[in-house]
């Protein structure tokens, strides 16, 4: 049934937000960003095969190529900080203007 | 209507596995561990998009997730060089509060999809014509802009880390 399905999917949000809220490195907080788009991915599969229309998992791709692209600008910016100030751990930026 | 035999155990063992990996993902000391994890996990959810005869998002999954998403994310990790990931700690001041909110979150889920229904006619079918038919006419504007969503990201990927000249003072 979908709600097995969803389980499995809010199950792996939750811990994708838990990771995403209590780590420290920047590059596990963009792990997390993908286990998020992983499981938010997961629920739009379920819907599409529960509702009997391609337009779900239409949507997974479009989701997947923008969860690609968020992760090249993603690491980009953390490489830039890591560049100029030497910091890779999320509370260690004080401040903004580097 | 209730699931087949086989589908329960493998549901049952796609929920244990991916729970345990991306628990493994957040919370193992060594990044390189966590990229290794993740691939594990991704590989897990192209497997859950075969049971959801979506064999091909189960291709792109493999192909832009893990040939693409993890080797930059592998390769960051060379670039930046981290080393002294083994002696500091690993979670932020109030990790407490984040975990309970984490928690109220799952609550909060759980209580609207323990009891979710969905009446459907039938399935769909693995049938990658129809699903490329569809991509291809009714969503064909969002496909294209799409494409220029990547462009701006990848220019904008490579301007963001260009390695600037240091400015004199």
């Amino acid at each position: 049934m979908i709600n097995d399905y969803l389980l499995l999917s809010i199950t792996l949000f939750t811990i994708g937000l838990i990771g995403f809220l209590i780590r420290r490195d920047l590059i596990v907080m963009l792990m997390c960003l993908e286990i998020m788009f992983n499981a938010v991915n997961i629920a739009f599969a379920s819907f599409s095969y529960y509702s009997g229309n391609y337009t779900g998992q239409i949507f997974v791709l479009f989701s997947i190529a923008v969860a690609a692209s968020e992760a090249a600008v993603g690491l980009a910016i953390v490489l830039a900080l890591v560049r100029s100030t030497g910091i890779n751990h999320s509370d260690g930026i004080k401040n903004l203007r580097g | 209507m209730n699931n087949s035999p086989v589908e329960q155990v493998f549901l049952t063992y796609f929920y244990i596995s991916l729970t345990v990996l991306s628990i493994a993902v957040i919370s193992s000391r060594n990044i390189i561990h966590s990229a290794f994890f993740l691939l594990i996990l991704l590989l897990h959810v192209a497997a859950v998009f075969l049971m959801l005869n979506a064999e091909f998002l189960m291709v792109i999954q493999i192909i832009v997730y893990v040939g693409g998403v993890l080797a930059l994310f592998v390769f960051a990790i060379m670039v930046m060089n981290i080393k002294e990931e083994l002696r500091h700690r690993r979670f932020v001041k109030f990790a407490g509060a984040g975990l309970l909110t984490g928690l109220l979150f799952f609550a909060v889920f759980y209580s609207v999809v323990k009891n979710s229904r969905y009446d459907f006619v039938t399935p769909i079918t693995s049938d990658t014509v129809s699903f490329g038919r569809l991509l291809f006419s009714y969503y064909l504007l969002p496909f294209e802009i799409l494409s220029l969503v990547l462009l701006v990201a990848m220019v904008a990927g490579i301007i963001i880390a260009k390695k600037y000249p240091r400015e004199e003072k």
